[in-house]
């Protein structure tokens, strides 16, 4: 059984589709790619897998498990985390602190106990801090972790939310856009971390990017979508050569010529 | 009870018209700006005092009594327009402008100290003019009109009314049919797009200061004309009510706007009469503003994009 | 060139905008003197509370800070202006206020949701206390057993606090689906409402004895002392805040505190990290409730006598003003703003009604009623909100961040092993080892 199954996925905005019967299978342990032209639907299937949007149609099952119409924290709990396209921390809580609020649905602390600081609070807010902080080590800025989130610069922004969304403690993250404005040897850096992160942690990733380079050199399958519809599937070396993925990306000319 | 039906419905329409265009004002900043102007009840209730003052200032000078009522009536909403507009657009430059980047509720809380100011101010100077804060309003339509043997319809509603379809229909066909009302409309969709086709934003913004505030103010006109008396805390309550009316219709949708401002006013009169003697006696109309507020807390939740508005997700 | 010197001494003298140790004693010490010695000068007084500021900003460390502070308000206050019930009762407000601000701050500093409402509250609870600590309760509730003793007042600290937050939960759970600055008028709507309910509450059953109000409130009597004198709410106030304060100080480093935060920064992000929108703001709702609630059942018991104009949109606005101009999410910064608003209102603009009176009736100038400063309230609130708004939108003293101590975390006794997450890398060391 597939680790994440969406099946049929489709959503309205009003008379646009943004998405039609998207079926994807995820496989545990896997690098996964959803790749397409601009206004393809991929953030779209994104929110739906975490949430945000509720699908008009279709299935999604973690574990064999629906989590169809969960809302995001619900999902988050249950191990689906993600990372936003432009960036969404909490501008002007500290790095570290950025990375305790991934920590919050595995803490336990309620009004009471935090009223009379109770020791298993006080145990449990130390533990937190040292993870939030090992964390912060992992993906490479501990020197930072008391600077606040909004004042550092944008690499270190990435990183730090890939922090966060790792310490909510996923089975499956996925990445939007991980390398977005990055230069060259940013992304080469970047590639190389998401698959260490994946080796390292356990962990299913699933992306969406543009950067063609980090696509092919990264995911081990991917999915491509366009106006809304998957049209093809495979690994990397099925897709570069898909006729279907090359007319979608450069139009009906190329393959004409070709 | 149903004897004073045709009462409570001209009662209802009149503040209903009212609500209507006050409306107007809230639902085309937020169109273009995303932002509740919470003074524009004071402007509103400027409005009302600049066209008093007016007719007081007339009436003092004995040049009321020789002017046609018409005439005197139009002199009045001409100039509270002019003012009230100015103030708005003022206010926009001072308190809002430099806020437009700024967190929303930044904006939104310089806005309720504008509200708040601006009571005060108008206060201030009927206290220091005439040692009152309150007006009262000259009389300029004292009549009745017969409608069908059955019911007197008073002539201010009428007025009031008329002057209200009259302003819906103007504003309607200059955001249809001019060049300025297309960019506004421009500008309510996209603003970046519309500025990269040399469309003005900020000028385009002052537009719809100028044009909600006039309108506003105007209705403070229609307001002291139909109530007699105004004071620098009318504009709160109706402000209130006329946000509520742009919500039930749709914020941002101007036709929205005058169907939820009728509506509402409609709704409010219904309630304020049959309360009472439908619950015999144990809520009666003093309750007519909790129907009003649970109108706007129910459309919100359970419809906010209101009747004529289409729903929007945030963007992820 | 004077301005200059002035410029060179502050700054030499606030080097890191701190004030040394000695220079806070002696202000303590003579402005202490002053007032004793000048028994009505407000001056002196204000001395007094702005002290309190100057500790704040003191260089030395916490513990000295903390008991500088106790000093002040547990012993010079009560000792040099004790007999004097003006300025105790001045302090009361300005306590009052700053309890009821830290509760709001919670609401709009914290979880970033504005408010307009939040008088509501304050109503419930000094209602919970006054409807059985005078007859009214006999009116529903059979066998002529109200009004309730003074003693009762204590336990009531906690009933008020309870029947708040129990509003708060249930205003918040319809409002809080509504959004930014909707939901500000939305609880403008709601605020509105209660109060109109509370007035109109004296049929079918009364309940609240509408406009009538309700009075004479049971003053709070401990170990059969009639606690009835501005000196003894000084006291209650005081222990109040200290909870209130200490309470705030643990939210905020809490997890739940963090939750507030991140909401208020970023809902999206907030939810993808597993924080419920809906709980995680009732609970900012029900917490800042259930503060406004124990303050209303002290104002209940203070004024003796409550009515529906306690409760109006004013008071909302400006414990907004407060929160919003001292620094929104700070809360040394939320204690000045409620003290310096209060103290603008009862103690500046009447002084300064007082002075234009006394001028009028020696003839030297022709006062309005209208322009009396005393009713000054909306202007002033409107240009703080204003100036606030566009030039310190964070307030006077900004919220800082927690900053942790790295070397701590270091040295934790957790920080021997990987944890989260990172445990998979030690499973996986010691699979390939």
């Amino acid at each position: 059984m597939a680790l994440l199954e969406a099946k049929g996925l489709t959503k309205r905005f009003g008379g646009l589709v943004a998405n039609e019967n998207v079926t994807v299978e995820i496989e545990k342990g896997t690098i996964t790619a959803v790749i397409g032209p601009n206004g393809a639907g991929k953030t779209t299937f994104f929110n739906m897998i975490t949430g945000f949007y509720e699908p008009d149609e279709g299935e999604i099952l973690l574990n064999g498990k629906s989590i169809k119409g969960l809302r995001p924290d619900q999902i988050a709990e249950r191990g689906i985390t993600r990372t936003f396209q432009n960036i969404r921390l909490f501008k002007q809580m500290t790095a570290l602190e950025n990375v305790m609020v991934g920590k919050h649905s595995r803490l336990s602390a309620g009004m009471l106990g935090i009223l009379l600081n109770a020791k298993r609070v006080r145990e449990e807010e130390e533990r937190a801090r040292v993870e939030a902080y090992q964390l912060l080590e992992y993906v490479g800025i501990a020197d930072i972790a008391n600077e606040e989130a909004g004042s550092l610069p944008y690499g270190l922004q990435r990183r730090l939310e890939i922090a966060r969304a790792l310490a909510t403690h996923p089975q499956i993250i996925l990445l939007d856009e991980p390398a977005a404005g990055m230069n060259p040897r940013e992304t080469v850096e970047m590639t190389a971390f998401i698959r260490r992160m994946r080796d390292e942690l356990n962990l299913t990733i699933i992306l969406i990017e543009h950067d063609m380079k980090l696509v092919m050199g990264l995911s081990e399958y991917i999915h491509v979508l366009d106006h809304g519809q998957k049209i093809a599937e495979g690994t990397p070396e099925q897709i570069r050569t898909n006729p279907q993925v090359i007319e979608a990306y450069l139009g009906k000319a190329a393959t004409e010529v070709s | 009870m149903l004897s004073i039906l045709p009462q409570v419905l001209i009662d209802g329409l009149t503040l209903g018209f009212m609500y209507a265009v006050v409306a107007l004002g809230y639902t085309m900043v937020y169109g273009i700006l995303e932002f509740i102007n919470f003074a524009h009840g004071e402007i509103f209730m400027v409005g009302a005092f600049v066209g008093t003052e007016v007719l007081l200032i007339a009436d003092s000078l004995g040049l009321l009594q020789e002017m046609n009522p018409f005439v005197a009536f139009l002199l009045s909403l001409l100039i509270a327009m002019i003012l009230s507009g100015a103030l708005g657009v003022g206010v926009e430059r001072v308190a809002y402008r430099p806020l437009r980047n700024a967190p929303r509720l930044v904006a939104l809380i310089s806005a309720i100290g504008v509200s708040f100011l601006l009571q005060d101010l108008v206060r201030f100077t009927e206290a220091v003019a005439r040692n009152e804060f309150y007006l009262n309003s000259p009389s300029l339509f004292p009549g009745f009109l017969e409608v069908g043997g059955f019911a007197q319809v008073p002539l201010k509603a009428v007025v009031v009314i008329v002057f209200a379809i009259v302003m819906m229909v103007v504003l309607t066909l200059f955001i249809n049919k001019t060049k300025w009302g297309i960019a506004m409309r421009a500008v309510a969709q996209d603003p970046s797009t519309a500025s990269l086709m040399t469309i003005n934003v900020d000028k385009v913004i002052v537009l719809t200061f100028l044009i909600g505030s006039s309108l506003g103010g105007a209705t403070g006109v229609l307001f002291a004309q139909n109530y007699g008396t105004i004071d620098p805390y009318i504009g709160f309550i109706l402000g209130l009510k006329a946000f509520t009316a742009a919500v039930l219709g749709g914020i941002g949708n101007i036709r929205g706007a005058m169907v939820g401002g009728v509506l509402l006013g409609l709704l409010e009169s219904l309630a304020g009469a049959y309360l009472g003697p439908l619950t015999h006696g144990a809520f009666g109309s003093e309750y007519k503003d909790v129907f009003a507020f649970s109108i706007l807390i129910l459309v919100l939740l359970l419809k906010p994009e209101g009747l004529f508005g289409e729903a929007v997700k945030e963007k992820v | 060139m004077v301005k200059q010197v002035i410029a060179n001494a502050t700054g030499s003298l606030f080097k890191d905008r701190q004030v040394p140790l000695l220079l806070t004693l002696l202000w303590i010490a003579s402005f202490t003197l002053a007032l004793y010695i000048l028994e009505k000068s407000v001056l002196a007084f204000m001395g007094i509370l702005l002290s309190l500021l100057l500790v704040y900003y003191t260089k030395t460390s916490q513990t000295v800070k903390v008991v500088l502070g106790a000093l002040i308000l547990l012993v010079l206050i009560p000792l040099v202006a004790g007999d004097n019930r003006y300025y105790m009762e001045v302090a009361t407000q300005v306590g009052i206020y700053v309890a009821m601000a830290l509760g709001l701050n919670i609401v709009v500093g914290f979880a970033g949701l504005l408010d307009l409402g939040y008088v509501a509250f304050f109503a419930a609870g000094a209602y919970a206390y006054a409807i059985f600590a005078t007859a009214q309760a006999n009116h529903f509730i059979p066998g002529d057993l109200f009004p309730l003793g003074g003693e009762w007042f204590w336990p009531f600290l906690l009933v008020g606090l309870i029947v708040a937050a129990l509003f708060g939960i249930l205003l918040g759970l319809p409002v809080l689906r509504v959004k930014g600055d909707y939901l500000a008028i939305v609880t403008l709507g709601f605020g509105e409402i209660i109060r109109i309910i509370f007035n109109n509450l004296n049929k079918p059953i009364n309940i609240t004895n509408g406009p009538q109000g309700l009075t004479p409130v049971a003053t709070p009597v401990l170990f059969g002392v009639q606690m009835n004198t501005p000196f003894y709410y000084y006291f209650i106030v005081l222990f109040v805040i200290a909870f209130i304060v200490l309470a705030n100080i643990r939210f905020e480093r809490s997890r739940l505190g963090r939750a507030w935060i991140a909401i208020r920064e970023d809902e999206l992000a907030a939810q993808s990290m597993g924080i419920p929108l809906l709980n995680t703001k009732l609970a900012a709702f029900a917490a800042g409730a259930s503060f406004a609630g124990v303050v209303g059942v002290i104002f209940a018991a203070k004024q003796t006598f409550i009515d529906p104009t306690s409760f109006t949109l004013m008071e909302s606005i400006g414990i907004l003003v407060m929160v919003i101009l001292g620094g929104s999410g700070s809360i040394p910064g939320v204690v000045l703003g409620a003290a310096f608003v209060t103290i603008l209102q009862v103690q500046l603009l009447k002084e300064f009604s007082n002075f234009l009176h006394g001028l009028n009736s020696s003839g030297v100038i022709s006062l309005p009623n209208q322009l009396d400063p005393s009713k000054f309230q909306r202007l002033v609130f409107g240009i703080l909100l204003i100036l606030a708004a566009l030039y310190r939108p964070n307030g006077l003293i900004p919220a800082k961040r927690n900053i942790n101590d790295i070397e701590a975390i270091k040295k934790s006794r957790f920080a021997k092993e990987k944890l989260g997450i990172l445990a998979n890398l030690n499973e996986g060391k010691r699979q390939s080892g």
